[in-house]
């Protein structure tokens, strides 16, 4: 009989499998490929290409705290300090194949879809030319209409449809559609069990740290068209559906005492200190507008349904529903405040980001602050600032609750 | 004689030349462009020379307050006068760091001693001697003294940020938990060392490397440096002078 | 004061005077304007709808009313643009057409919706994949919505046979301003690079029937002059977003620089590419689009912007590429070390330039162009 694991264990399991699936790949002479993270993993996977997220790299090469280096031998070739601290260290990363925190193999194809920015495209570029590789490239039209419309989905079906096209061909196989509707399954379930692992949080207390939401994102990311990716994120559902059966919060010891959304990624190299100055105070992060983005659901066989799922995701959205999405996040996960990352490196979350503060404010009443920080440089954050802004949040959330307000 | 005059935003220096190529004056004074500066360092070095104003047969003017010198023959930019003012002091130079009060740069020679590629920082007060002020404000002591402070340093304390504010902050906190002065002056030291060198790698640095500006004066800058570059250093005397040294000497030159 | 001279300074003055200009051509032809967002637009739909299309990239201007939505870091372009939306200096344009080639626009878009809902916003997203089937077929199906939106908003009817003329009218301009850029080679004195520049800036702000009448006559005038051989021995090529602000070709003017042809987005990148004379005039604008290579808003996995350089320099025999890059401009910033190693590897002299619209430290620029000049010699 198999020894029961926690999702936790599963996830660290699953993360290592990844990886040195990656090299035994590459050993048995199969390419790999370096995608964006929300990007038609299905096809790849159908395809039999092994799938790597440069995104998921650059985080866990910032959270060992080893990315400055690569940062610096970045900017040494010519890239400015002012671009995605991702890209800077994934491209010095494609030069030097080593990082202390952990490698990947160079790639055989790159798999690049803009619906998480613009800037992905650039940056994958760069990879194509400089190790001449194909590249696949999904434009997913900005949606400054509400809803996605039926003139982006259909582009996207038929960028999809190339892509096999062009699969086919740089794997010298037949497109297999029946693995791929059962790809296509079991991606949408994983999507599902994430998601329903997600709304946990809106017990009060939530039984989610939320902080885990970014530890367990790594596998959202990657093992999204597995079996193993979904069972571990069932397992998690159930774990934290239990927890709050038993009316558990977020941690063995302390109270959630505040609950809080966090807007945009996390502060890798700083992910310890950022956690605890919120736990200190008992400010639970119980969301964020991330989960949704891998929330891709769609009828099976569906291609337009799976191209509207996949433009979907919150920042290529405009700022109206963008605002909605945000006050019906406050209002599902009764919030107390909004903490908003101003992340050096994501000019796409930025600049809409005062706008949006305004609005959600003005909409729910509820208190937020902004601070300055970066998801990879640790030269782009101030501790002392980032302390001094969740303390005044805290006070603003304190003084409401005090009001009978909240 | 022969006189090169450097024009700073914040400091003005001039070297008096004779036709040997010795070096007859040579002076700082901490005021820059638009100010007395510029005269006061000219009387300087004459009076150090012993000569007259009218002994002077050429004149070259370069820094940032060039354009608006009334009496030079010529206006030559800092990068080529550095460059210059280097090779004379160590003909094999090949990767000279520059770091003043306000800006920093990096000038790559060819084996000729001719400039063949250069980057300048002149926005950003990281990696240039105003970081250093800033420093010194923070641990209440002259900007003379920070070398000395961060040599009794054992361990440095991080100081991670690219934003002055945001070190400054950092250090400051530091202070705030004990961590000794001395380890937070060591630490400060090689962040505006690593600011330095990040400048360098985008043009490559190669032996050997020179480094000049008033910031050379601060052996703990030059010693971090080193470390971070993995080369040795070449120190000149009188750093700050010698962009107006190789004003001088191509003033010299045009005599010829 | 001779013709060539009266024409050169009466370009100069519109483009000095970007403002006064715009409100000058609709005065006098009566027609509406349609402001259009960098980096390309489908001029030839508004000029079709009998409208003018005015260039809308920036400005002098420094302020702080664009802080209200966007970032210190957001590119010196798109600030200005919103500082000039809020302080009301674009309505008397009938609408504006935004674009999404990079993320700043995208979001800037969304801001002015509730910033400036008077400009009628007319969103156009351009296919990064634009050559392959689908994305042609998406880029036809945008102009023929664009095209609905411009009735709307312009309360207009834009026929079939409209458009096509005005594509061959917009085919005639690019064909010309290409031999223009040839001709204005052998006059580095009378058109330096402060005027090259403004000559091909007073575009922007004209009806374009207008603008091609003037600068047919001041070709032809120029013509009957002897060709300028000058000191100018130095000649490069710039490359980027935009070489503003004039006070930064001025620069390159003192120091003995020739403009012998460029690679900016604000300038060639317009009109260097030619488009097909025949099919629906969606697949003509959406064909000529995909044809165009060697831009950094344009996806390109090959990246031929060097090879293009190269190409160019080679052709005129240019001593050195310039790069101007827009502070805080991603696309630009991320080609430089792509284009850094390939024109090391031709060892063609390169000089990396960061500049913002709002220049207020020209020192700084001109000790690096100065020195540029220096290394040169």
């Amino acid at each position: 009989m198999e020894l029961k694991r926690t999702s936790k264990e599963l996830l660290n399991e699953l993360l290592e499998k990844h990886y040195a699936g990656a090299f035994l790949a590459k050993e048995r002479g199969e390419p790999v490929a370096w995608c964006t993270s929300i990007s038609p993993q299905e096809l790849l996977t159908t395809a039999g290409i092994y799938a790597l997220y440069p995104e998921n790299h650059a985080a866990a090469v910032g959270a060992r705290k080893k990315s400055e280096e690569l940062i610096q031998y970045a900017e040494g070739k010519g890239y400015s300090s002012d671009i995605c601290s991702y890209a800077r260290v994934n491209l010095a990363y494609m030069e030097v194949l080593e990082s202390e925190a952990g490698n990947i193999p160079k790639p055989d194809l790159i798999f690049c879809c803009n619906n998480i920015c613009n800037t992905v495209i650039k940056w994958y570029e760069n990879i194509a030319k400089e190790l001449d590789i194909p590249m696949i490239m999904f434009d997913m039209p900005f949606n400054h209409e509400y809803e996605v419309n039926k003139q982006n989905t259909k582009y996207i079906k038929g960028q999809l449809l190339e892509a096999i096209g062009d699969l086919e061909k740089i794997t010298k196989k037949k497109f297999d559609h029946d693995r791929f509707a059962e790809v296509m399954e079991i991606s949408t379930e994983t999507s599902l069990w994430w998601k329903k692992a997600s709304l946990q949080a809106r017990k009060k207390p939530s039984p989610l740290n939320g902080f885990d939401l970014f530890n367990y994102m790594a596998t959202i990311v990657c093992a999204r068209g597995t079996v193993e990716g979904r069972d571990l994120f069932k397992l998690w559902h159930d774990e934290l559906e239990e927890r709050g059966r038993q009316g558990l919060g977020p941690w063995k010891d302390g109270e959630e005492k505040y609950r809080i959304m966090w807007d945009g990624i996390a502060c890798w190299p700083y992910l310890g200190d950022t956690y605890k100055v919120l736990k200190k105070q008992g400010v639970n992060m119980v969301t964020s507008t991330y989960p949704d983005s891998w929330y891709i659901v769609y009828e099976n066989n569906d291609l337009e349904g799976m191209a509207k799922a996949y433009s979907s995701n919150y920042v290529n959205r405009n700022l109206d529903f963008g605002v909605d999405n945000i006050t019906q996040i406050v209002e599902d996960f009764s919030l107390d405040g909004i903490i908003y990352h101003s992340n050096r490196s994501c000019k796409f979350m930025d600049f809409r980001q005062f706008e949006v503060q305004r609005r959600v404010s003005e909409r729910t009443g509820i208190p937020s602050v902004i601070f300055d920080g970066d998801q990879t440089d640790p030269r782009s954050f101030s501790l002392a600032q980032y302390e001094t802004r969740v303390q005044a949040l805290v006070e603003m959330m304190e003084k409401r609750k005090q009001e009978g307000r909240d | 004689m022969y006189l090169g005059i450097d024009i700073g935003s914040s400091s003005s220096k001039a070297v008096l030349l004779d036709v040997q190529g010795q070096i007859k004056g040579s002076a700082v004074v901490n005021v820059g462009t638009g100010s007395t500066g510029p005269k006061k360092v000219l009387d300087s070095v004459i009076q150090q020379a012993g000569i007259h104003i009218h002994d002077i047969r050429k004149t070259v003017v370069t820094g940032y307050g060039r354009m608006t010198y009334q009496d030079a023959d010529k206006q030559i930019t800092e990068i080529s006068c550095h460059a210059k003012g280097v090779v004379y002091l160590v003909k094999n130079a090949r990767t000279i760091i520059d770091v003043g009060g306000q800006d920093a740069k990096v000038i790559r020679l060819d084996q000729t001693g001719s400039v063949e590629n250069f980057v300048m920082n002149d926005k950003c007060a990281a990696g240039t001697g105003r970081f250093l002020e800033v420093m010194a404000r923070v641990l209440d002591c002259q900007v003379n003294e920070l070398s000395h402070l961060a040599e009794k340093g054992h361990e440095g304390v991080s100081i991670s940020s690219t934003c002055t504010v945001f070190a400054e902050s950092e250090m400051i906190s530091q202070l705030a938990t004990g961590k000794p002065i001395e380890d937070i002056a060591l630490g400060a030291h090689r962040s505006i060392a690593q600011r330095i060198v990040g400048l360098a790698n985008r043009i490559g640095v190669s032996e050997e490397v020179v480094m000049t500006g008033g910031v050379a004066l601060n052996e703990s800058v030059v010693n971090a440096i080193e470390k971070e570059i993995g080369l040795p250093v070449v120190r000149v005397e009188n750093p700050q002078v010698v962009g107006a040294l190789g004003a001088a000497l191509f003033a010299r030159d045009l005599e010829k | 004061m001779d013709r060539v001279a009266e024409l050169l300074e009466e370009l100069k003055t519109i483009a000095r005077n970007p403002k006064e200009s715009v409100e000058i051509a609709l005065r006098d032809t009566g027609k509406k304007g349609v402001g259009c967002f960098p980096i390309y637009a489908p001029e030839e739909l508004i000029y079709a709808a009998g409208a003018i299309p005015f260039g809308m990239w920036g400005g002098p201007i420094k302020g702080n009313l664009s802080d209200r939505y966007l970032q210190t870091f957001c590119c010196s372009v798109m600030k200005a643009n919103t500082e000039q939306a809020l302080l009301k200096q674009y309505d008397i344009l009938s609408a504006v057409l935004m674009t999404t080639f990079c993320d700043t626009l995208k979001c800037v878009m969304e801001n002015w919706k509730v910033a400036s809902p008077q400009l009628n916003i007319i969103p156009i997203v351009y296919p990064q994949n634009r050559k392959t089937p689908s994305g042609i077929q998406f880029f036809q199906e945008e102009l023929t919505r664009v095209k609905k939106e411009l009735e709307e908003k312009l309360n207009c009817r834009i026929s079939e046979s409209d458009i096509q003329r005005s594509i061959d009218f917009y085919d005639e301009y690019r064909e010309k301003m290409n031999q223009y850029m040839e001709v204005v080679r052998g006059y580095p004195d009378t058109i330096d690079a402060v005027t090259r520049h403004l000559i091909i800036k007073a575009s922007y702000f004209m009806d374009k029937k207008n603008y091609i009448q003037k600068m047919d006559e001041l070709i032809s005038e120029l013509r009957k002059r002897q060709i300028e051989t000058t000191g100018r021995e130095k000649r490069i090529i710039l490359s980027g977003l935009m070489a503003e602000p004039e006070e930064l070709l001025r620069i390159f003017d003192e120091n003995g620089f020739h403009v012998i042809g460029d690679d900016l987005a604000q300038e060639s990148r317009q009109f260097r590419e030619e488009g097909p004379s025949e099919g629906t005039w969606q697949s003509r604008m959406a064909k000529r689009i995909a044809q165009q290579d060697g831009c950094a808003f344009l996806y390109d996995a090959e990246k031929t912007r060097g090879h293009l350089l190269i190409q160019m320099k080679e052709r005129y025999q240019a001593d050195a590429i310039v790069l101007i890059q827009m502070k805080f401009c991603d696309p630009e910033e991320f080609d430089y070390p792509i284009l850094k190693k390939e024109l090391g590897e031709a060892n063609t002299p390169l000089l990396y330039l960061e500049i913002e619209q709002q220049m207020d430290s020209p020192e700084q620029i001109r000790t690096r162009i100065q020195s540029f000049a220096e290394m040169l010699a």
